[in-house]
């Protein structure tokens, strides 16, 4: 079974269904990257899962069995803001953490601390944001988890410590780890992740191997001369989303591209092009609203 | 390390097809040689700064191919090709390179008979001399 495994999650706030029916999976060594507005499931998904609250309905499996105090020692979870004690140094929480997991190496913690430039003299509550979410980190992969869960792991860090970033998860990605990230900066996710999981009101509008993703999803641009009958286009199954501009056409193909660019062709196109989209293309397709009013013209 | 691979994210092509596409033309332009040990998946996704999965992935397909083989313990190398495969891998790099221009050239409206026309144009001012080079 997979390291990481969620299914038809459900969490309500009240009237506020936060989490509607979500599912997916991460196996061993895989980088998953939760993406998604603010308010759209990323972080209550995120607190179901290390057991911080509990579930509406569904089920979690991490490590081989529901959130459970024993799964700690094989998970670690970096939430958007730290948990740390501002009274106490970087040096004290490393000693803490030492105490506390079993599998905690100080050495690369503190070659970690040099990695981010913190000083691990220094009380937390003299530090930065970016450098409180860099201790966070360094806790994090110094304990060698199986499993880590990373809530905007990059916020308030400086390019060169994001870069930082990237590179270790793309260590413990090799080392076997299995990891899930949420983050708002795609560019990150784009580069390690092979897994993504997009949400939308607590939905998943989009899901799967990225480089899947990546030679499937396409976007057929096509230029009309005179107005043509495009109704079959718009009930195709093969088409996620229509746009009309004036007689510009554009098609978000899911399957069989080829195919697509075969029929409109068939249509008399002035100009007819495939593009590629990538994930930042995917992602605002996915989330955004059918704006067909304001998009019919002609 | 042999080769300088670079795949670029933000494009919307597969990275693991980029991969493919960079090792096949490293070979084909003789960059990277029969029997010449490849990075191994670790190292190179920790080089490109891309999933290990990906770079697994890209070893897959060449494997499969024929391009590479591996041995355990030993690590990912490039085969020693015949003529064929040497000829099939080049006729690969620069299908891929045609299909781009084809497609852009139809995009902006070409009809099939003058795109032919300037192919042809275009192959005789790099091949002036016939078959030859």
């Amino acid at each position: 079974m997979n390291p990481i495994v969620i299914e038809s999650l459900h969490k309500r706030y009240g009237a506020f269904e936060a989490v509607a029916g979500v599912s997916f999976e991460v196996p061993a060594g895989s980088i998953c990257g939760l993406l998604g507005p603010n308010g759209s499931g990323k972080s209550t998904t995120f607190k179901c899962m290390l057991g911080l609250t509990q579930p509406g309905a569904g089920r979690i499996s991490i490590a081989g069995g529901p959130p459970r105090p024993a799964m700690f020692d094989e998970v670690a979870f970096v939430p958007e803001r730290s948990a740390l004690y501002d009274r106490f140094t970087g040096a004290d929480h490393l000693e803490m953490a030492r105490r506390a997991f079993r599998a905690f190496d100080m050495p690369r913690a503190k070659a970690l601390l040099d990695l981010f430039s913190l000083d691990p003299k220094k009380r937390i509550g003299k530090l930065s944001k970016g450098q409180r979410t860099a201790v966070g980190l360094v806790l994090a992969f110094a304990a060698r988890p199986r499993i880590m869960v990373l809530d905007e792991p990059a916020s308030g860090l400086d390019p060169i410590h994001q870069r930082a970033v990237l590179d270790l998860l793309i260590e413990a990605a090799a080392a076997g780890c299995a990891i899930v990230l949420s983050s708002h900066q795609i560019g990150q996710v784009e580069r390690a992740a092979d897994r993504v999981v997009v949400l939308k009101r607590g939905r998943v509008v989009l899901e799967g191997d990225l480089d899947e993703l990546r030679g499937r999803e396409k976007l057929v641009e096509a230029v009309f001369a005179a107005p043509v009958d495009d109704r079959r286009l718009r009930d195709d199954a093969r088409i996620r989303r229509f746009e009309r501009r004036g007689s510009m056409v554009r098609l978000y193909v899911h399957a069989d591209p080829d195919g697509v660019m075969r029929d409109v062709g068939a249509l008399g196109p002035v100009s007819l092009a495939l593009l590629d989209q990538n994930l930042e293309e995917l992602f605002f397709s996915a989330v955004e609203e059918p704006r067909p009013a304001t998009l019919e013209v002609g | 390390m042999p080769g300088n691979f670079n795949v670029d994210p933000r494009s919307g092509v597969p990275l693991y097809t980029q991969l493919i596409e960079q090792v096949k033309r490293s070979i084909a332009v003789g960059a990277l040689l029969p029997g010449e040990r490849l990075p191994t998946v670790k190292q190179l996704a920790v080089d490109l700064t891309i999933n290990p999965n990906t770079v697994a992935r890209a070893y897959r397909d060449l494997e499969r191919d024929g391009v590479i083989e591996t041995s355990p313990g030993r690590g990912s190398f490039v085969r020693d090709g015949d003529l064929v495969q040497t000829r099939k891998t080049l006729t690969d790099v620069a299908a891929v390179a045609l299909e781009a221009a084809v497609r852009d050239a139809r995009a902006i409206g070409l009809d099939k008979a003058a795109l032919q026309a300037l192919l042809a144009r275009i192959i005789e001012r790099w091949y002036p001399h016939g078959d030859g080079q």
